[in-house]
């Protein structure tokens, strides 16, 4: 009997190890750190993108909580850099990479109806693709535990805390980058502020961070915007109902929703426009969007075209992506769309 | 459900171990076995196991059926339809794409028509996993009665738990009832010494599945997933590492299988002894998958005639009977090549030994290694253009190539465990001490935190 509970406390205790060692370090960011945000709004820094991981979700809805928010953003990466104007505590942003009308009606679900809000919906047209696959929100508590004791994890927690050794003791640190602070790790490759917008770490340190490059257009339609776009024969319906019925859920708690398409540059605006391969589906899902958002009594801005907003080509750093000043119109645009709705 | 996943280890196996040892009536017992064999069953199709109800309920009554009836040429008739039951799902589930698939190929290539609604309907039909063991089991369990080696099982709860019993459910090995009855019957007191020599059986089948398995899985995948690259060594290093890789698999499911079952009182029989140390093609057989080819050789080699009725049908039988087992892996024609390749080299032995052919033992080890795999490139390669890649890579038809040295030094590890230590149910576990004990823990430890990026078991598909 001796031998059977050594056995099974010793192997226990092992994978306990790992567990709490895995969870400490978090080496590929599956586990949510309310405590790391919570510093980072109490020391008024940035947070690091190494400590939201993949936890955009719960990172996004945090960020609701804390904040008296009246108006706010859903939508793709591409929405992120769309930020509160200055002294504005009502906005927050809540787009995140890797969101679609799925995780935006799971996110509206998680939001409470009171008080109503003004809602900015960002839809890409890729959205749509009856091939794309929507990547889930956070991992479940069955996924997280089998990463936390996973070897990998380990491996790559044991390299971490050899790299910094201050992680043996705290699992973040407080760093000065540029002229801001920032709640991270080892790299801030991207830095969240607590309005929930987004800063490249090329605009924290222009210096310390090179600014990265747009790929070229080869008209590789499975490496272009990381092949969301290939393989698009139609519009898909499944995704088209799930934003239905965000949009009802919307129209029911009594909230104003303005939908728009980000911006795209020129050169890729005429892409999607005149591409055989894409152009087909990019003008339906212009046609489609007005309907569908008036069929709930929500208007519809037409923003994809950057140049009509007065966007410049190299306003959009990686020819997908707006920066700051351009997203700033996107935000002008987007109040004055909401006003005149009221 | 894998063996090797963390609902498993950390939830499905300590849940069902201590509900079954607290459990206080021997019938409740076999019930929460059986309950817990149909979730673990469920847990990889929701339908699954209505099948396999089916499949016991078809095999359960044809033998109170077969040991009802006297007359000889009714009890064949119950026989044969019993027979006919268990095959059919298996053949629907298991064949029906394969046979379908070329049938409509024939009719396209008669007729030009391509019957698109026919095609998606044989191609969307799912194999459930396991089949193909229980339906053997089922068979072996009818043909004992009408044999009369063995009495029917008149209650249906025993007789459901030999075919769920979850350890040996998925991928064997294939027992025989007349094995597990006797180990039903009565209630087995928590022994904690028969547990810790189960849990130490099977860390050493986890192991040997995460640490070598999938070790060797991820470079042999890597290399065979470009076969017009394989030089001479690159290819060779394939097969061999493919060789150790699937015994190393299928002996470890069989070690985890046989160490769980241990846990709960049942010993299941073994079905691996070390086959690379085999020196024909007959001992590797009498060393591989024992309880499929003991189960060939007594329900078909033997019912076909066997060796009695002279040489050229004895190797019309092997053929035959390799053929089929080749197809019992999988409805392809690659297994059937690879069953009949394995049915040659059987007949070769029996010839060879008549014209009193002999070498010394490491010699004919090392060319039964050979043969062995040269069959596995077969077994791997699911079209004919990719195993003659693969052959014409390892006789030289692309030159040397780049020598692969991560996969040879799993090569060499392998090596040194197959040809050094004994299988691992040979090992003394319930003799070890507490140091050996305590490395046996740290030993799942890890194994258990690397089942993450496991592969699932290559016999999980046949």
């Amino acid at each position: 009997m001796r031998r059977l509970v050594l056995f099974v406390s010793l192997a226990l205790a092992l994978l306990s190890g790992v567990g709490a060692f895995n969870w400490w370090i978090d080496p590929f960011g599956e586990v949510w750190k309310p405590a790391a945000v919570a510093e980072a709004r109490k020391a008024g820094c940035l947070l690091s993108q190494e400590l939201v991981g993949v936890r955009y979700y719960s990172f996004k809805l945090d960020v609701f909580e804390h904040r008296p928010t009246r108006t706010f953003v859903v939508g793709s990466s591409r929405v992120l850099k769309i930020a509160p104007h200055p002294g504005e505590q009502s906005f927050a942003n809540l787009g995140y990479p890797g969101s679609g009308p799925e995780t935006i009606l799971k996110l509206f679900r998680a939001l409470p109806p009171k008080p109503a809000q003004t809602v900015y919906f960002g839809v890409e047209a890729f959205w749509l693709n009856d091939t794309y696959v929507l990547p889930a929100t956070d991992p479940s508590d069955s996924s997280i535990a089998e990463y936390l004791l996973s070897r990998n994890a380990f491996e790559r927690s044991v390299e971490l805390a050899r790299q910094s050794h201050y992680l043996t003791s705290d699992r973040w640190q407080r760093a000065t980058i540029g002229r801001g602070c920032v709640i991270q790790r080892n790299y801030p490759s991207i830095a969240w502020r607590l309005d929930g917008s987004r800063v490249w770490s090329w605009e924290l340190d222009p210096k310390r961070y090179p600014k990265f490059g747009a790929t070229p257009y080869t008209g590789d339609l499975s490496t272009w915007r990381n092949g969301y776009f290939a393989d698009w024969h139609s519009l898909d319906e499944e995704r088209v109902r799930a934003l239905e019925q965000a949009l009802s859920l919307a129209r029911t708690r009594g909230w104003h929703v303005v939908g728009f398409a980000p911006p795209e540059p020129p050169h890729m605006l005429h892409v999607l426009a005149t591409d055989p391969r894409l152009a087909p589906q990019w003008h339906g899902f212009l046609r489609l969007m007005p309907r569908v958002f008036a069929r709930y009594g929500f208007t519809w801005v037409s923003l994809e075209d950057g140049r009509r907003l007065g966007c410049r080509s190299n306003q959009f750093p990686d020819a997908f992506h707006t920066d700051a000043a351009c997203s700033l119109r996107v935000r002008d645009r987007l109040d004055e769309a909401a006003r005149r709705a009221d | 459900m894998l063996f090797n996943s963390f609902p498993f280890l950390l939830a499905f196996l300590p849940l069902v171990a201590a509900a079954y040892f607290l459990v206080p009536r021997h019938r409740l017992r076999l019930l929460l076995i059986v309950g817990a064999s149909y979730y673990f069953y469920a847990y990889a199709e929701w339908w699954f196991p209505a099948l396999m109800a089916a499949s016991t309920l078809i095999s359960f009554a044809g033998g109170l059926l077969l040991e009802h009836e006297r007359f000889r040429y009714r009890r064949r008739l119950v026989l044969g339809l019993g027979i006919f039951g268990v095959l059919a799902l298996l053949g629907y589930f298991k064949y029906a794409q394969f046979v379908g698939g070329y049938a409509l190929d024939f009719v396209h290539v008669i007729t030009r028509q391509q019957f698109p609604g026919l095609h998606a309907f044989v191609n969307g039909i799912v194999l459930p996993i396991g089949i193909s063991f229980y339906t053997f089991e089922g068979i072996s369990y009818l043909v004992d009665i009408y044999r009369g080696t063995l009495r029917a099982e008149r209650d249906p709860l025993r007789y459901a738990f030999f075919l769920s019993f979850f350890p040996h459910l998925i991928a064997g090995p294939i027992v025989r009832y007349g094995i597990l009855q006797p180990q039903l019957l009565e209630k087995k007191p928590f022994d904690a010494d028969r547990v810790r020599s189960g849990l130490l059986l099977f860390t050493l089948g986890l192991a040997k599945k995460v640490l070598l398995a999938d070790g060797l899985a991820r470079y042999v995948d890597h290399y065979l997933a470009a076969p017009t690259e394989l030089g001479v060594v690159s290819a060779w290093a394939c097969a061999v590492g493919f060789g150790f890789q699937i015994y190393f698999d299928f002996s470890a499911y069989s070690d985890m299988a046989l160490g769980l079952a241990r846990i709960f009182g049942i010993e299941l029989p073994w079905n691996f002894d070390r086959p690379y140390r085999a020196a024909s093609p007959t001992e590797f057989w009498r060393r591989w998958h024992v309880t499929l080819s003991s189960w060939l050789r007594d329900y078909l080699y033997l019912p076909l005639g066997g060796n009695r009725k002279g040489e050229q049908r004895r190797d019309l039988n092997l053929l035959a009977t390799m053929g089929l087992g080749g197809l019992w892996h999988g409805a392809s024609l690659n297994f059937v090549a690879w069953g009949m390749y394995h049915g040659l080299l059987l007949s070769g032995t029996h010839h060879g030994r008549r014209r009193g052919w002999s070498l010394p033992r490491p010699v004919a080890v090392a060319a039964t290694f050979l043969l062995v795999v040269i069959g596995w490139v077969l077994f791997r390669m699911h079209s004919a253009t990719a195993i003659g890649q693969v052959y014409g890579g390892m006789l030289g038809l692309r030159g040397f190539g780049e020598t692969p040295g991560h996969l040879l030094a799993y090569i060499g590890v392998s090596a040194a465990v197959v040809f050094g230590l004994p299988e691992e149910w040979r090992w003394p576990v319930e003799r070890w001490n507490a140091a050996w004990v305590a490395a046996a823990a740290v030993l799942f430890a890890v194994a258990a935190s690397s089942v993450y990026t496991s592969h699932p078991f290559i016999y999980f598909r046949f």
